[in-house]
């Protein structure tokens, strides 16, 4: 048969091109080993720890409590205090910490007389997240002493006055400040008890699967959809070329029909693509990526395969040329690949858009491979996803044979 | 045998074929000549089944390509003006692939395939990409695949433009030895001196519509020509068109200041004595060179135009 012809030469031309062929898969596949490395293993990797260096002129009870409350397990680990001197300016204009933190003399004394204060943050200009994050907290902290100084000004005050005494404060004063203090606090207990907001933290992980997330297992998927595509767009480009080259009149002259050399065209980019798909699936088992079971996973590698097949054949029969063609392709391609989920997970992308989500190929892909993968779902559970494609693609493939078949006949290719 | 009866076909407002009839017969290489646009390559196209004619009919060996299409394509070896092969393939691959839409196939194929490159001179390349050969290996592969299948008849569409010599040469003689193997050839061209060269017949195509048709002998005869007379010189086209229409035995083809194109009249006074009257005249002249008729001057007769390159 014909067909078998035309996928036997298909399949040859990229068997001939090896560099070609596996630049294909290369860009997928990058852009995952990119998203990996970036992202991190899931576990395994270090924890990000602020370096923060602490000039610290007042040398009080503030920086005391500041220190201090560093010193607590949790945050410890992610935050280190260095205590330094002026050479702390030296050290942030070397780029030795992520910032600087300077409390000038007399800071605790002004704070607990209710007068203005101003603390200095010195960021790292060559980084821009962990400085940003050093700025939040002390702006955050700055708040909480704000408010603090207004609830409790003159107690504050008091607190004040015993730093200027030599030896203990007398205990009638401490006992003072002390009812006073509790009085304020009675007061505005019904405010702050019980807190209205309960921050509770979770992880993902089971008790019973607590081994590490596998990050390709999330991105793999999605980049593998998008590039089927990139595979699928370069076997279809072959139809212009053949059109704009002048041999697919030559190939007319042949004891071939029209029907029989769209069809075998449509079956070589169906298999081509498949095939694309499955050297990515091999690359992601080989990552330690579990695909799901094997025949879920086949079906959906076939039936996404086919709707991208069909869709760049619907788009190829349209255009004019072949430099039409790629841009409109490729315009497709990434837009789907954005709204579908193949480079953000589903449930990342804004609610506005979801619904726009559902009209593309690669949503109902990626949403099939995280099923099978994320959700430990089987055959049963894809099913709907295996209708949309199957449906998707042999509508565009067939709408994309009509239409090229007609421009052929007419003499418009 | 190839008959081509009152075909016409249109492109939107353009009329490319014009209404046109030959036939082509067994074992002859039939020239179809004409410039650029003529429509060579739409005749071609109908012919092999490419596209459909908006009127007429083709029939190869009496059968019509659109009722049976299958017939007739096995029969006919197409060698188009574009070089339609896969550059990304090699040479071997380009016509294992051509073979087997012709339903060649394992040694029958490999034999064929042999020959062809042989015969071309691309043996020694036939595991070479494509991408590697020159312009007219490229022809020369072209040409294999219309001769791969052993086809009564091959259609060969301009098959020798942009190529250097040395390639134009072996593309004439392998048509040549094609066609002394009984093979029917339909050759088109704008070059006047492959038709001239090669062609059995030939038919003169211009807008869309067969001037006229014959062997290179009865064309020059049915235009009725001597010789083509080219004159250089110091005359403005007034002065020029006036004189040399007084002149006897003369007719003027085309004058521009400072050109002009004659031809003698075959039942006139002759070279001889049409010379001698235009060096006579008050014309300043300084060159004058004179061709013996070819299609060339029955070209300039039937159009008013010479048929460029």
């Amino acid at each position: 048969m014909v067909q078998f012809d035309i996928l036997r030469r298909d399949l040859t031309r990229f068997a001939r091109n090896p560099a070609a062929t596996a630049l294909m898969f290369a860009i997928p596949l990058s852009m995952a080993g990119i998203f990996s490395l970036v992202f991190g293993s899931g576990g395994g990797g270090e924890a990000i720890t602020l370096e923060v260096l602490v000039f610290d002129e007042d040398d009080s009870l503030l920086s005391y409590l500041l220190t201090g409350a560093s010193s607590e397990s949790s945050i410890d680990q992610r935050l280190q205090l260095v205590p330094v001197g002026e050479e702390g300016y030296r050290m942030m204009e070397e780029g030795e910490a992520n910032a600087l933190l300077h409390i000038p003399e007399g800071f605790t004394k002004d704070y607990l007389d209710g007068k203005p204060v101003k603390l200095e943050i010195v960021k790292n200009p060559a980084q821009r997240f962990l400085p940003q994050l050093v700025e939040e907290g002390v702006s955050l902290g700055a708040v909480v002493l704000s408010q603090a100084a207004n609830v409790f000004g003159p107690e504050l005050a008091t607190i004040g006055s015993f730093m200027d005494i030599e030896g203990v404060p007398p205990d009638v004063q401490v006992g003072t400040l002390s009812v006073a203090i509790n009085q304020k606090i009675r007061g505005l207990e019904s405010y702050l008890l019980p807190p209205i907001i309960d921050l509770e933290t979770m992880n993902l992980a089971t008790e019973e699967d607590d081994s590490d997330v596998n990050i390709l297992a999330l991105i793999l998927p999605g980049m593998s959809i998008f590039g089927i595509f990139l595979v699928a767009q370069a076997a279809t480009r072959d139809i212009l070329l053949e059109r704009e080259s002048g041999m697919l009149r030559h190939l007319l002259t042949a004891p071939i029909t029209v029907a029989e050399y769209v069809v075998g065209k449509s079956l070589s980019v169906v298999v081509v693509t498949a095939l694309g798909f499955i050297v990515l699936v091999a690359v992601g088992l080989a990552a330690g990526v579990a695909w799901g079971p094997p025949t879920a996973v086949l079906a959906l590698i076939s039936a996404s395969s086919l709707a991208a097949a069909g869709t760049m054949i619907l788009i190829m029969s349209l255009v004019g040329s072949q430099r039409q063609g790629d841009a409109v392709t490729t315009i497709v391609i990434i837009v789907w690949s954005m709204l579908g989920g193949a480079f953000v997970q589903l449930d990342g992308i804004p609610t506005l858009l979801q619904p726009l989500s559902k009209t593309t190929v690669t949503y109902w892909a990626v949403d099939g491979f995280n099923e099978l993968i994320q959700r430990g779902g089987d055959f049963s559970h894809i099913l709907p996803n295996l209708a949309v494609l199957t449906i998707f693609g042999v509508v565009t493939l067939a709408a994309g044979a009509v239409v090229l078949r007609r421009r052929i006949v007419t003499g418009m290719v | 045998m190839i008959q081509v009866e009152h075909v016409r076909r249109s492109f939107a407002d353009l009329v490319a074929v014009d209404d046109i009839s030959f036939e082509v017969r067994d074992g002859e290489i039939f020239g179809l000549l004409g410039p650029n646009g003529a429509g060579k390559t739409t005749t071609i196209n109908m012919i092999c089944g490419v596209l459909q004619p908006d009127g007429g009919r083709v029939l190869v060996d009496d059968a019509d390509i659109w009722i049976d299409p299958r017939k007739v394509k096995m029969s006919l070896g197409v060698v188009p003006q574009e070089i339609a092969v896969y550059e990304d393939l090699t040479a071997r691959d380009n016509l294992n692939f051509w073979g087997s839409l012709y339903g060649l196939g394992g040694a029958e194929l490999k034999r064929r395939v042999d020959e062809v490159l042989s015969r071309v001179g691309l043996a020694e390349r036939a595991g070479d990409k494509v991408k590697q050969f020159s312009g007219g290996m490229k022809r020369r592969l072209n040409l294999c695949m219309g001769l791969l299948h052993s086809p009564k008849f091959l259609l060969l569409d301009e098959p020798t433009v942009g190529i250097d010599p040395q390639a134009r040469l072996n593309i004439l003689d392998v048509i040549r030895e094609v066609a002394a193997g009984g093979t029917t050839v339909l050759y088109t061209t704008h070059y006047m001196d492959e038709a001239e060269e090669l062609c059995d017949r030939i038919a003169i195509i211009d807008h869309g519509r067969i001037l006229t048709e014959g062997t290179l002998e009865e064309l020059t005869k049915m235009a009725g020509e001597g010789e083509m007379i080219r004159l250089t010189g110091s005359f403005d086209l007034d002065r020029g068109r006036g004189l040399f229409g007084q002149i006897e035995g003369v007719q003027v083809h085309s004058v521009a200041d400072g050109r002009a194109v004659l031809s003698v009249e075959v039942d006139g006074p002759g070279l001889t004595g049409v010379l001698p009257r235009l060096f006579e005249s008050e014309l300043a002249v300084d060159d004058v060179s004179i061709q013996k008729p070819s299609l060339q001057s029955v070209f300039i007769r039937l159009t008013g135009r010479e048929l460029r390159d």
